[in-house]
């Protein structure tokens, strides 16, 4: 499937690049129609390294060129163009700021978000069945201490032990996404066939559908340790 | 070209700014005043006093005066009745929240009840005439003042922000923009200087508490977090003083009757005796006879818990930017509170330097607020401020919980979406339910609105994929719209905001009509017209599709008495939208005729269903 390249200006009908801003004819700020990525928008490759402060940068410059404060005065089709690319802008922003959104994203625009995200993130990952058996078991058993009144320091200090390895597993999982984003954007620079793209892709889903995993099982802990309080 | 301002409507107090030469300026009445009290009275006689009257009028007919409205705006009777405690004046109203809607408080002066956005609105066009006045002395050909960016709490929600934007129409101005206080600050304060960096906007004022992070860049003023608590102020600490006082009084038995006028002299002196403290160690309560000697360590100890309570916004303010408190390169004051030293001292702790105060604390926000009329109506580039929404926007789902589409914080305008299907066959309309909040459950959250999703096709149950976006726009307010996305049509919404007036409300509110009496009463007989053509044509439909309408046909109505009544609604509804008021009249008068029979026949039809339920010795 391939995406589409351009588009059309509404105000003069005149052609366009699919991620143009203002028509290059008539320089009227264009409607959010037909447009591409969040990394296209931003002007940026579909890399999941991307650095800080560029990204500050382009966010504050395309800020400065289509905010609705600058088309207060415009025709109302142009300020619904620039309320719609601001928004569009800030989301873009906002998404591709944290590395952990950046990676979901680049799977949903690639095609390989899981179809249902909360379905997903309560099955348990295969290569965490051993880990989230051992878990379970030592809750059931804390559980059982305090209901039957043992001091809080005892079975706390073991659901902390608990946590450990899923710590251990957390800090794992966040070098291994490093790593993997890393590989992906490798293989865009090279400009790698789409066998080995899928594949670097299909590594990071599982890794992060793991890592959501984790995320869920700490907060679980932490929320035992809290109900205790 | 008339004049567009800046206005800080205020919970004490309100101020009116403008843009000259590059430098914003307070408009300030003869003798240097730019302070008008955010208080309304109205005299037996029906005369509305606003500012320094209205405020000596509370030491005379405090029942018939208003002030601090700013707490209720956008909020529901049954929200405010712990504050009606020293209060002279009436607080009632209809419920509002998860169950109803349009619950408004009421505020009964004299005979008469107002909204609080029409509390505010005559605010509001006390600042408008100053400002025209001022315009017109400085020999301005149209002295005029039709536009305004009005600044609101930065924790402000949708119903608060929409009050306030309400009142503005109200009062006749079109409302360049809602902006949020301590931004507002912040952008006067970068007037001077170039600032760089990272800012931290300490807002106490009369009511509210906000705290805004900042990152200015380029001329960029970027909220990256913001907290606040919009019931916390100097008037907390005027009504522990209070309390005090009365405390103290009542065993004397000094003659002092607690008459709303006596409590509003205790509060006078209370806030004389909480200005004094931010000058001097001591000082003394008076109230006619009574003396009662307070020093600035008493004052402290008893105001310490609400200082207190502005560290945790703060602290989360700061988490939420991913800073620490350390790497705040500058922080600003804003409010009278902050005069209070220590609040000063709190703040300075907190973030370990010591906060700047060089602009007026009191008129930072009204000067920020004109440079961003500016900005709007001239174009003018050299700044921009980005803001973000306050609190996460989400709907209620199954099972109470809230689902958040929209996290706080975000950077406005934002955009969520939805995807919305049916449960039953052929069902054509969806109910959401919007809230605001950080809360688990939908009953710890801010009900905003109740929509109704009307007019999707009729598919199989699960088959509909209906498309609910939700907009957040640069003033923080929402709006909502709805796709079905098989069939791309565009689905209708009715809104019913839990807390607020319809458009048609705010229509009928319009201070304009005491003005320009003349030509507004057409308009409002037009208005009326069309509401009570609407609210016949909302009857009619209503029992057209009455479940029982095809037996009522088929037993009950002459032969063409059904297409005569639709003929003459479509008639109707073509009409509705025409100016001439009679047209509108003669067609509702003749829907209502013409439906006269079918409301008779329903009429007896429910009585005798309501009757055959229960059993004759009921009766």
């Amino acid at each position: 499937m391939s995406s589409p390249t351009l588009q059309v200006c509404r105000e003069c009908g005149g052609g366009a690049p699919v991620d143009a801003h203002f028509c290059p004819q008539c320089s009227k700020i264009l409607t959010l129609g037909r447009h591409g990525d969040y990394f296209a928008f931003l002007g940026l490759p579909r890399k999941l390294g991307i650095d800080a402060e560029d990204l500050e940068q382009r966010f504050r410059g395309l800020s400065r060129k289509f905010h609705p404060d600058y088309f207060y005065n415009a025709a109302p089709a142009e300020r619904r163009a620039s309320l719609e690319r601001s928004s569009y802008l800030n989301d873009a922003y906002r998404t591709l700021k944290q590395p952990i959104t950046r990676i979901e994203y680049l799977l949903q625009v690639e095609g390989l978000a899981p179809k249902n995200p909360q379905e997903a993130s309560r099955q348990v990952p295969p290569a965490l069945l051993e880990e989230v058996f051992a878990l379970n078991e030592e809750l059931d058993e804390i559980r059982d201490l305090r209901s039957g009144g043992a001091p809080a320091e005892a079975w706390k200090s073991r659901l902390e032990r608990a946590r450990r390895p899923i710590e251990a597993k957390r800090v794992e999982h966040e070098a291994q996404l490093e790593e993997l984003s890393a590989r992906w954007d490798a293989l865009v620079e090279s400009g790698a066939g789409e066998r080995d793209r899928r594949a670097a892709l299909e590594a990071l889903r599982d890794r992060f559908l793991e890592r959501n995993y984790i995320t869920n099982l700490l907060a679980g802990i932490e929320r035992e340790l809290n109900a205790a309080l | 070209m008339s004049r567009a301002v800046g206005i800080d409507l205020g919970t004490t107090n309100s101020l009116v700014a403008y843009v000259k030469d590059g430098v914003p300026v307070v408009i300030r009445d003869r003798s240097g005043d730019g302070l008008v009290p955010s208080i309304v009275s109205v005299a037996e006689d029906g005369t509305i006093h606003v500012g320094r009257e209205a405020q000596r009028r509370l030491l005379t007919d405090a029942q018939r005066t208003v002030y601090s409205v700013k707490r209720f705006m956008g909020k529901g009777a049954e929200e405010v009745r712990g504050e009606a405690r020293h209060l002279p004046f009436r607080i009632s109203g209809e419920a509002g929240g998860a169950g109803g809607s349009g619950g408004v408080v009421r505020i009964g002066l004299g005979d008469r009840e107002f909204t609080p956005p029409e509390i505010s609105a005559l605010i509001l066009r006390e600042l408008k005439h100053r400002a025209e006045a001022f315009f017109a002395a400085q020999g301005d050909i149209d002295p005029d003042v039709d536009r305004a960016v009005i600044t609101v709490p930065a924790y402000f929600n949708d119903a608060q922000r929409t009050a306030t934007r309400d009142a503005g129409r109200i009062a006749g101005l079109e409302v360049l923009r809602i902006i949020n206080e301590p931004t507002a600050a912040s952008l006067a304060y970068g007037l001077d200087k170039r600032h760089t960096g990272l800012i931290a906007v300490y807002d106490l004022g009369g009511g509210t508490f906000d705290i805004s992070v900042l990152r200015v860049e380029d001329g960029v003023f970027q909220v990256l977090s913001t907290n606040g608590d919009t019931y916390l102020g100097g008037d907390d600490i005027d009504v522990l003083l209070m309390d005090r006082v009365l405390a103290d009084m009542t065993p004397v038995a000094s003659g002092f009757s607690r008459t709303p006028e006596a409590v509003q002299a205790i509060r006078k002196a209370v806030i004389q005796a909480k200005w004094d403290l931010s000058e001097r160690d001591d000082t003394e309560i008076r109230v006619g006879e009574y003396r009662k000697r307070i020093t600035r360590a008493e004052f402290e100890a008893l105001i310490q818990p609400i200082v207190d309570r502005t560290l945790g916004p703060c602290r989360q303010a700061l988490a939420d930017a991913g800073l620490a408190a350390s790497q705040i390169d500058e922080v600003v004051l804003v409010g009278g509170s902050t005069r209070i030293p220590l609040v000063r001292r709190a703040v300075a702790e907190l973030f370990g330097r010591a906060p700047h105060s060089e602009l007026n604390p009191d008129e930072v926000v009204a000067l920020g607020a004109a440079v961003q009329a500016d900005i709007l109506i001239t174009g003018n580039r050299e700044m921009l401020l980005l803001d973000v929404t306050p609190l996460s926007l989400g709907i209620e789902t199954m099972g109470g919980v809230m689902s958040k589409i929209i996290m706080r914080n975000s950077t406005i305008p934002a955009t969520g979406s939805e995807m919305f299907t049916t449960g039953v066959d052929n069902q054509t309309a969806v109910d959401i339910h919007v809230l605001q909040g950080e809360r688990e459950l939908v009953g710890d959250n801010r009900s905003l609105a109740r929509f109704k999703l009307r007019g999707i096709p009729p598919m199989p149950a699960g088959m509909p994929r209906v498309q609910v976006q939700f907009q957040i726009d640069a003033n923080g307010i929402l709006s909502v719209s709805a796709r079905e996305l098989r069939t791309e049509v565009e689905q209708t919404i009715e809104v019913k905001p839990s807390y607020g007036l319809t458009d048609e409300e705010v229509e009928r509110m319009l201070l304009d009509s005491f003005e320009h009496a003349e030509a507004d009463f057409e308009a409002r007989l037009l208005i009326e017209a069309r509401n009570e053509a609407e609210t016949v044509i909302q009857a009619t439909e209503k029992s057209l599709r009455a479940s029982d309408f095809a037996e009522i046909d088929k037993a009950e109505l002459a032969p063409g008495e059904r297409e005569k009544i639709e003929s003459v609604l479509s008639g109707l509804k073509l009409v509705l939208n025409a100016t001439d008021r009679e047209t509108i009249q003669k067609w509702t008068k003749a829907l209502n005729d013409a439906t006269q029979h079918l409301a008779e026949v329903m009429m007896n039809r429910s009585v005798s269903a309501a009757l055959s339920g229960k059993n004759v010795n009921e009766v």
